[in-house]
């Protein structure tokens, strides 16, 4: 066996748009340690609560990561809520939901785009992009944002989606299911693609529970942990709903999830605009979270569950407020996916965890 | 479906490890570790979950001369966080399994989440007057609520048997006329009025001192008491030339 060589991997790179560097320690052609390291984009966005009232700090919220700015800006929300005391109409609860699900599918298409593009199937990246377009124009005829919406606030929502919208929404989601299944089942039987993703990175179940995994790259290792499994909100009027899992524990695994994750969505949108209730989208929010009470919250976010925390300091302004991320948390699992496995391997593993860098460092 | 619930519960600092390995060993998952800086120190706050359950526990008032013992030897996964609070709240954290020694964020300032901002410092001193003034209000209540009830001025059962049997109209009058002179009677019958309000009104004062800092508190003490004295001195000119 040769010498051990260490090769470095971002934080700029071709197959990854995200500021992640790693450290490869490779012996032929074989990684055997991999050490991550973030740190480029760190833009203290938590300590910007302390000049901004808790509700301005929404719009800060949704600005720390472009693809789950609306996961984001519903699990700030959500936590403020707790911490004072604030209960949200269920119709608010229900248009919450449905963008919040629409952003997953964005996200699972972007990803799948990206994915497609790094094992060189470029037809398959502009078709995935060409469909979450049509998500995207959801999105501004709703909110007025493509991809920062805005539409979130302590109390409830501020745009309502009307009947004739929502019928909309639902025949463009049907159209976008018809092409989607046909590129999703060219995708998970092409025999290039299983070349590149079958038996790739493997992560076993064990690992994956001992390392605390979310997401996709947890349930693609058969652990069937999703945070809108507890029914909060509109997820609890859904007739049922079952966590996605395979228990391939390779990026072939991490593929199939996501793509079947996206059709979920659309199936949750679907419900939820059938059974929308009639009622006010907001409440009134007066007055500040008390001297010291806190509130935690957690939040299925595209890329797995996201921690949320408050502390109220009994005037407008917060005294503390934190996220962790999914990635955060799929760091350690990554390096361990990663062992093992060849060079020319790296980019694909990367891709199939999908980390999101900018909400890690916040 | 499972449910889920949060709780919020108190950890001795030198439990941190223990308490780590013994979720670990009863199958909870690491969810996060994050740090609050407050007036006496960094709080962190340790995260688990299990069946839905989520568990904060919060260690109080860490000082940086302290060393916080890592738990990544029992969760790996948890040396994303320590590294972070390592390099924004220069906390000392001893066995970190990845260990970025201060370099895992890029960083102009040391431990800028240490570093009070004048937004921060101003929302804590109005939340310190917020308090000190709903503090002062109630216990005004309770001194109100105490004082004994004064004695009703009209006896409505002496008038009652006095007017009994009478028509309606002189009944009336008699009512009017017995009302005026109890009226007249607990007049002269009550105290005479107390002595005036002294010039300086110390509770005011102090409500208003409250949370401040020794300095700006006789600042603000001096300012009040001279303001209280040339209110009074105006008062006592104006009764003069009304007379």
């Amino acid at each position: 066996m040769s010498k051990a060589t260490i090769i470095p991997f971002g934080p700029q790179h071709p197959v990854l748009p995200e500021p992640l560097h790693l450290d490869l320690v490779v012996q032929d052609e074989t990684v055997v340690d991999c050490i991550p390291q973030i740190g480029f984009v760190h833009r203290g966005l938590e300590k910007l609560v302390e000049t901004r009232d808790y509700n301005q700090f929404i719009y800060i919220a949704e600005r720390i990561c472009g693809i789950c700015a609306m996961g984001h800006s519903l699990g700030y929300a959500e936590t403020v809520e707790e911490l004072m005391g604030v209960e949200v109409p269920k119709r608010a609860e229900y248009l919450r939901v449905i963008w919040h699900e629409l952003s997953r599918v964005h996200s699972h298409l972007l990803w799948l785009g990206l994915a497609a593009d790094a094992f060189g199937f470029e037809s398959m990246f502009m078709h995935c992009w060409r469909l979450r377009e049509r998500v995207l124009d959801i999105f501004e005829k709703t909110t007025g944002g493509r991809v920062i919406l805005s539409v979130v606030k302590v109390g409830g929502v501020v745009r309502d989606i009307d009947d004739a919208q929502m019928r909309e929404i639902c025949s463009v989601l049907e159209g976008i299911r018809g092409e989607y299944t046909t590129i999703m089942n060219t995708l998970l039987t092409d025999t290039s693609v299983k070349n590149r993703t079958v038996g790739v990175g493997y992560l076993s179940q064990a690992d994956a529970v001992e390392l605390s995994m979310v997401g996709p790259f947890a349930r693609a290792s058969n652990v069937a942990y999703d945070v809108r499994m507890f029914g909060r909100g509109a997820y609890g009027d859904l007739s049922d709903f079952k966590a996605i899992t395979d228990n391939g524990g390779d990026c072939f695994a991490r593929v199939k999830v996501r793509c079947l994750e996206v059709l979920q969505s659309i199936d949750i949108i679907e419900e939820l605009a059938a059974k929308m209730p009639a009622g006010d989208i907001a409440v009134d929010v007066k007055g500040s979270p008390a001297d010291g009470a806190q509130a935690s919250n957690v939040l299925e976010q595209p890329r797995g569950e996201c921690y949320y925390y408050a502390r109220g300091n009994g005037t407008k302004n917060l005294e503390r407020m934190r996220m962790r991320t999914p990635t955060s948390q799929n760091l350690a699992g990554m390096t361990v996916a990663l062992k093992g496995c060849d060079l020319a391997d790296v980019n694909m593993i990367i891709l199939t965890i999908d980390p999101c860098i900018s909400c890690t460092e916040r | 479906m499972a449910t889920f619930s949060q709780d919020f519960k108190d950890l001795a600092f030198e439990d941190i490890h223990a308490s780590a390995a013994e979720r670990q060993a009863a199958g909870w998952r690491y969810v996060q570790i994050l740090a609050v800086n407050t007036e006496n120190g960094v709080d962190l706050v340790y995260s688990y979950m299990l069946n839905g359950v989520l568990d904060n526990l919060v260690v109080r008032g860490v000082t940086a001369e302290q060393v916080v013992p890592s738990i990544t030897d029992v969760y790996l996964e948890a040396f994303v966080c320590e590294n972070e609070i390592h390099d924004l709240y220069g906390l000392n954290i001893a066995g970190i399994a990845i260990d970025f020694g201060g370099n895992f964020y890029q960083l102009a300032e040391k431990a800028p989440m240490t570093v009070i901002s004048p937004a921060q410092l101003a929302a804590r001193e109005k939340a310190k007057k917020v308090a000190a003034a709903k503090a002062a209000k109630e216990a005004a209540a309770q001194k109100a609520a105490e004082a004994p009830a004064a004695a009703p001025v009209i006896d409505e059962a002496a008038i009652q048997a006095k007017i009994a049997g009478l028509d309606p109209e002189k009944a009336a009058k008699v009512r009017a006329a017995m009302e005026a002179k109890m009226k007249k009677a607990a007049a002269e019958a009550a105290p005479a009025p107390a002595p005036a309000a002294p010039v300086i009104d110390e509770a005011a004062i102090e409500a208003k001192i409250a949370g401040l800092d020794p300095e700006k508190a006789a600042k603000v003490r001096a300012a009040m008491e001279a303001k209280m004295k040339k209110a009074a001195e105006a008062a006592a000119n104006a009764e003069g030339e009304g007379e």
